[in-house]
């Protein structure tokens, strides 16, 4: 975010001081002035749906939607909190609906639900960014009234058009996500996370001796063996990757 | 029919409320409450992100890389004439709103470039805004792969949207 910015902001402001150097000023204090509309719009917005999600939350129906979506967020997102899947069924729900004014304090509490304190976004966290800014909604309400209000004669005729496309782009986005985050997985973090690594990777040597022992189907043992043969195995590098940066200092 | 899903939805929130005798107004107080508190953990990033979409627009420099972007975009089915609001959807949700109103005016209501472009309206996200909001709260600071794959997967819907209403 932050490269983005600068290199954004600095080459509009070179071109903007190039070109017209009194607009710049009135410009970033627009810039700043649409925010703070945008915001007092937004607590209005805020204040009414997060009065409707308390309900929901004390009368304990946001339960219910998360038990309803369960199959659904259990499969996309692993290893999350009972919270976490509230919150992400809650903004799931919210963004079908077409209530974006209650997905993104749904959303925001996910995220917070599934931030283990680290400043990098795990997998998981990516994967309800990603389905959020594909967008997930099922009526175009905003859209069809704007076509409407222009004098088109069919203006729902984009409803299934649009459902299809969003539903395609969600599709690759969750695609994208499960095969960037396995391979997030596989390889080296960064250089101070190497050194807790020797001490799991005898852990899961351990653990696997007792897996050995337990698991009676065959298949069963091989899958769960070699996956942890190659937990094990990524740990080892880090551990030399580690070593050689040792050396190397 | 669509205009009545919201309000229903209320009313039946508002039904179980009385039926498992919910404190109505105190839920309104605390959510209203909650919405201050999110709003001045968001300000600041909606801040930054609309100065910067600002200059971005008003150097012209939006402008020129949606006109480069336009032969590209050709090649993928993608009209020429809808270059900047492909540009403009992941950068500014109410810009988006403003160029659309444009094109419908300039194009009518029932034209193909309109039909495309309601449809990608429909299908998309404002990506920059809600990556800033969604992790406004929780300081995480590294998003890796996350932009680049929200950008190619709405490309992609936005080439699906193209080709599909050249047929429904």
């Amino acid at each position: 975010m932050n490269i983005v910015f600068l290199v954004l902001s600095l080459v509009s402001l070179t071109f903007l001081t190039i070109n017209s150097p009194e607009a710049v000023f009135p410009t970033m204090i627009s810039g700043a002035f649409d925010a703070i509309e945008l915001s007092i719009k937004l607590l209005a917005i805020y204040s009414v749906w997060l009065s409707v999600l308390k309900m929901m939350e004390r009368t304990g129906v946001d339960k219910l939607v998360s038990r309803m979506l369960h199959p659904i967020t259990k499969r996309l997102f692993k290893g999350e909190s009972d919270d976490a899947y509230t919150a992400i069924s809650l903004n799931f729900a919210c963004n079908l609906l077409g209530m974006g004014g209650a997905a993104t304090p749904a959303g925001i509490k996910a995220m917070e639900h599934m931030n283990k304190g680290d400043s990098t976004a795990t997998p998981n966290m990516i994967l309800l960014l990603v389905i959020a800014a594909t967008s997930l909604q099922l009526i175009p309400a905003t859209v069809i009234a704007l076509r409407a209000t222009a004098g088109s004669e069919n203006a729902a005729d984009i409803f299934f058009p649009t459902l299809i496309a969003s539903g395609f782009s969600t599709t690759i986005g969750i695609i994208l996500c499960k095969i960037f985050g396995s391979m997030s997985k596989s390889s080296a973090k960064s250089a101070s996370e190497l050194a807790s690594a020797s001490k799991s990777a005898s852990k899961t040597n351990e653990f696997c001796k007792l897996d050995n022992l337990k698991s009676n189907k065959i298949g069963e043992f091989d899958t769960c063996s070699i996956k942890k043969i190659n937990a094990l195995n990524t740990k080892t590098t880090n551990l030399q990757r580690a070593k050689e940066t040792q050396k190397k200092i | 029919m669509t205009v009545y899903i919201l309000p229903a939805l209320i009313i039946i929130m508002l039904v179980i409320c009385a039926v498992k005798k919910v404190a109505v107004y105190d839920c309104f107080i605390d959510g209203a409450r909650g919405g201050l508190e999110l709003i001045k953990s968001i300000l600041p990033y909606i801040s930054a992100i609309f100065v910067c979409i600002t200059l971005f627009k008003a150097s012209g420099l939006a402008h020129s890389i949606a006109f480069l972007l336009s032969y590209p975009l050709a090649y993928l089915g993608i009209p020429s004439e809808l270059a900047e609001l492909i540009f403009l959807i992941p950068l500014s949700g109410n810009g988006t709103i403003a160029l659309l109103n444009e094109i419908i005016a300039e194009y009518g209501a029932d034209s193909y470039i309109t039909r495309c472009a309601s449809v990608i309206c429909g299908a998309t996200e404002t990506i920059f805004y809600i990556s800033a909001v969604y992790f406004s709260t929780c300081k995480v600071k590294h998003l890796r792969y996350a932009i680049p794959v929200a950008i190619f997967s709405t490309l992609s819907g936005t080439i699906i949207a193209c080709a599909l209403c050249r047929f429904m």
